[in-house]
This record gives structure tokens, sequence and C-alpha cells, in this order.
């Protein structure tokens, strides 16, 4: 079963259509708020602003958790006796909370969370609750129908009309920097670059030259953020048997230490095991973890070189551009940079996307909710 | 009126039913608006307009029932005429991938959005 779009009757259909006899679509009679939203398998990222400006009322990063407050909780331990907590805060009372994550490998799993979920995103960017809201969903390279038709129906009574797209071109759009287009000189990312975008969930690549990325042109593998997590984790316990750390605790660490390319030791890190203060060498773990990332992601990269065509690839291999969390592993670009001139790419240049990495795909997202027809958005109907 | 009309055709031929009715209350539906505004009579408005859009659904189908009678010939005659005329020449399905187009600044994120519909439809069908 696919999501309902437009198929109640609502008004009185135009006289003269022969064939009219369904509904009017949701014209905007509330205030109509733009949102973009990177749902990603850790974090969230969400922007809001109104149409027709550039201005961004909303920008914010939230965990992508939620926790259902358990039975008999006393009164007042919950900040306003909450039932469901979101993000940080939930993290905050794991242990007064049943912690559901909405998403597993960039795909929505656990559909009551990610409805809630969705309905604190938008309580975020509209408080007051009274807008018509308009949303563009970033989706991971590749998701397939099964994947995108949970997202409409997480979504459905949320907002009133949404948009998915694949979350490595809303990187691009929302990296390009909009006033510098047409000055000279300036790369337009949009025109001829290669985004690697590592999540939580899933790492996408991704060629964007000009037109659309076609399915060819991107490549979403099973392997980014929470895989590197399970391998560190379970480098620890072989190091160090019953360690008593959690996965949370552990992508902490990584989140602190990550790095690719040749072993780093010493890495000691502290941390506290049974209430007593332990320095742990983590050095060969991390790295094994994080280089097996790039044994994933590699042969992606250059399968999506050698399918660009020989007039554009000189460029393109000026403007590959890592993006998402996996950003933020020390050494991912130049190591990725390496690899391609051992191999004989000509002067391949990896670039970080920067700071804004956690926010690229929101920010391409509202743009791209700015810039849709009426006619491309699909109306949900709650 | 009428090439709106023949829009709202064509999707529904595609199966795009609710796009169509989108467009069937919006756009038409102020466009019949500003048509009977200008109109001395509302009844004579009415019929020449129903006969407008019989007219112009007559016209989809027809070009819709030619298009299905001639595609199946048209590989064939292409090939014949030079790669330069064959849209599957570039060897992409899509015809999107022909080549890098001039700038990415020619195209407003609209149309790319479009180009990425075109790509959903036949998986969604």
């Amino acid at each position: 079963m696919t999501t309902a779009t437009l198929e109640k009757p609502a008004t009185a259909a135009p006289s003269l259509a022969p064939s009219a006899q369904s509904s009017r679509p949701m014209v905007p009679k509330a205030a109509c708020l733009l949102m973009g939203l990177d749902l990603g398998t850790n974090k969230s990222c969400v922007l809001a602003g109104g149409p027709g400006s550039s201005d961004i009322t909303v920008s914010k990063v939230v965990p992508s958790v939620v926790g259902y407050v358990k039975d008999g909780i006393v009164d007042g331990i919950i900040t306003g006796n909450a039932k469901v907590l979101f993000g940080e805060e939930a993290l905050r009372q794991m242990l007064h909370v049943e912690l559901a994550v909405p998403l597993a490998e960039g795909v929505i799993t656990h559909p009551e969370a990610a409805r809630d979920f969705m309905l604190h995103l938008r309580q975020l960017a509209d408080p007051s609750g009274r807008s018509e809201i308009r949303a563009v969903v970033g989706v991971p390279a590749n998701a397939g129908e099964q994947a995108r038709e949970a997202i409409r129906r997480a979504a459905t009574g949320v907002f009133s009309h949404i948009l998915l797209i694949p979350e490595p071109f809303l990187a691009a759009l929302g990296y390009r920097d909009d006033a510098r287009v047409r000055q000279p000189g300036y790369v337009d990312p949009v025109v001829n670059s290669l985004f690697i975008d590592i999540g939580g969930g899933t790492s996408d690549l991704c060629l964007v030259q000009g037109y659309f990325p076609t399915r060819e042109d991107q490549i979403s593998i099973p392997f980014a953020g929470d895989a590197i997590d399970a391998l560190i984790f379970d480098g620890l316990n072989r190091t160090y048997p019953n360690n008593g750390l959690s996965l949370i605790t552990v992508r902490e660490i990584k989140e602190a230490h990550a790095y690719v390319g040749p072993s780093r030791k010493p890495l000691e890190v502290k941390v506290v095991i049974g209430g007593k203060s332990r320095t742990l060498e983590l050095g060969e773990a991390i790295g094994n973890a994080c280089n097996a990332l790039i044994d994933k992601i590699y042969p992606a990269l250059t399968a999506l070189i050698a399918s660009a065509s020989s007039d554009s690839v000189v460029t393109l291999l000026q403007n590959i551009i890592v993006t998402g969390g996996g950003s933020q592993i020390r050494g991912i670009d130049t190591v990725l940079q390496k690899k391609l001139a051992d191999d004989g790419y000509e002067s391949p240049t990896v670039r970080l996307a920067g700071q804004d990495f956690q926010r690229y795909v929101a920010m391409g997202a509202l743009k791209a909710a700015r810039a849709a027809r009426e006619n491309q958005w699909q109306v949900l109907l709650g | 009126m009428g090439r709106i009309y023949r829009r709202i055709c064509f999707l529904r031929f595609e199966g795009r039913g609710a796009e169509a009715t989108q467009i069937e209350f919006t756009e038409l539906k102020d466009a019949v608006d500003v048509a009977k505004m200008g109109s001395p009579s509302i009844p004579e408005a009415d019929s020449i307009l129903r006969r407008l859009l019989e007219e112009e659904g007559e016209r989809v189908a027809d070009a819709v029932a030619f298009a299905e009678a001639i595609v199946p010939y048209l590989p064939g005659q292409m090939a014949a005429a030079g790669p330069a005329l064959s849209p599957l020449a570039s060897g992409n399905s899509m015809g999107l991938k022909a080549g890098l187009r001039p700038s990415g600044d020619a195209r407003s994120v609209a149309d790319f959005i479009d180009d990425m519909l075109a790509q959903d439809r036949p998986r969604a069908r």
C-alpha cells in the first residue's frame, strides 16, 4: 500500500473540466513554512524558513533518538513529566527511558519512533503548530521505493507536502555558495564534482555533473559510522574483555580520535570502567575500524570516476568532496587523495566540506524546497 | 487554457492522476475563472469552454494513439538517419547524460527536480 495523495474530495470541482471529480489540492491557507530535513541514522538536521526568502529561521542538529519514559518514574524527574523525550534530552535521561532509534542504515526501521521524531522536528521548526509545513527530506542514494514509502508514511499528518531527494545531491546543493556561482574562478560543485557523504548508516557517493544524478551516478554503501563503532567495540572487547563500555561511549571515543592511514600509536584514551579511571591503548582498534571504511568506499569512488566522461574527469578529480560525520575522521581526505595519486589518477584533490558538514544536506533540502514548483510536491493526506 | 488541459490529459495518460488533479484545481480553475470573467454570458462561456476542453481531450487521445503506432518504427528510422538524431546514441536510456551541461547555473534547481521526478517515474509504476 502506498501513501494516499490527493484522493479525498474537499471542495467543489471546477464546473467545466469534463473529468473533474476529485479533490482540490492543499493550497496553502495557513502560513507556509519550508523545511529542509536530513534524517540521519545518528543525527538529524532540520533547517526551516519561509518561502520567497533566503532566511533560515531554525537550524538544529538533533541526535536521531526517541526516549519513551518508563512506567513508574517519580514525578518531577522528567521535566514537565513528559512521556516522550527526544535527542540530547532522551540521551541525558537514558536511565529513565526506553531508547528507540528510528533509522538504521539510513532507512526507517521503527515507524512509530520515526513519526514521533518527525513530529518533534516539526515542533522545533514551528512551535505554534499552526503553519503548513512543506518538507524536502534527504534519502540515501539509491533508496528503494519501500524506504521512500516508509518516510512518506511517517511524514503523513506531520507535513502537508513532501519531496524526497537523494542526500548526496542535496549535499552538493547545500555546499554550493550561491553568492559566488557567477563569480569567475568559482568552481560550482553542482557542475562537476564527486561527493562522498559518510553518515551513520550509509556512505553515499555521487557524481554531480550539472544534471540530476542518475542511479548509475550514485552508490550507497551500508558501511559508515555505525559499522565503525561496531568494529571498534569488537576490537576493544578483544583487547580489554569485559570492559563494560557501551556503544554510545565507543561512539564518543571514535568522534574524538578517529583516523585513517598508518597506525597511530600510542593513542591512549582515558575511560571510566567500574567507577575507576583507566587508560586504554586504542590506536590499533580505531585505525583498523576506520581504515575498513577506506577499503569500502575506495572501489566505489574509482568506479564512479571511471563512469565519468573523459571530457569531465580531469576537472572532476579536482573536486572530490567529503562530507557528513565521516569527514571528521582525521586524514580521510589525504589518504583518499594519496590512494588516487598512487593509482595514477591525474592530480586528484580531495577536500573536506568543512565545519557545516552536519548541515549541508539540510541546507540543500531547504534550497530545493524554496525552488520546487507547485506540481513537484507530493501532497500528503493525513 | 488548451495548453493546460492538454498537460492534464497527458498526465492522466501517464498514470499521474494526483499531479493532473492538482493542476486541474489550480492552474486550470484559475484560467477558467479568468475566461468566464471576460465573457458577457456565463452559459455561453460554459458552452464554449466545454467544447474547447472536449476538443483538447480528443487531440491528446489522437496524439497518444498516433505515438503508440509510430514509436515502434522510430528507433530504426533514427538509427538509419545517423547517430546525431538518435536519442539513444549516448548509451544512456534517460537521455540525460549526453554530456556535461555547459553550466549548472544555466539550470534551475527546479529543473534538477524535474530530472529526478522523471527518473523516479518508471520506478513508481
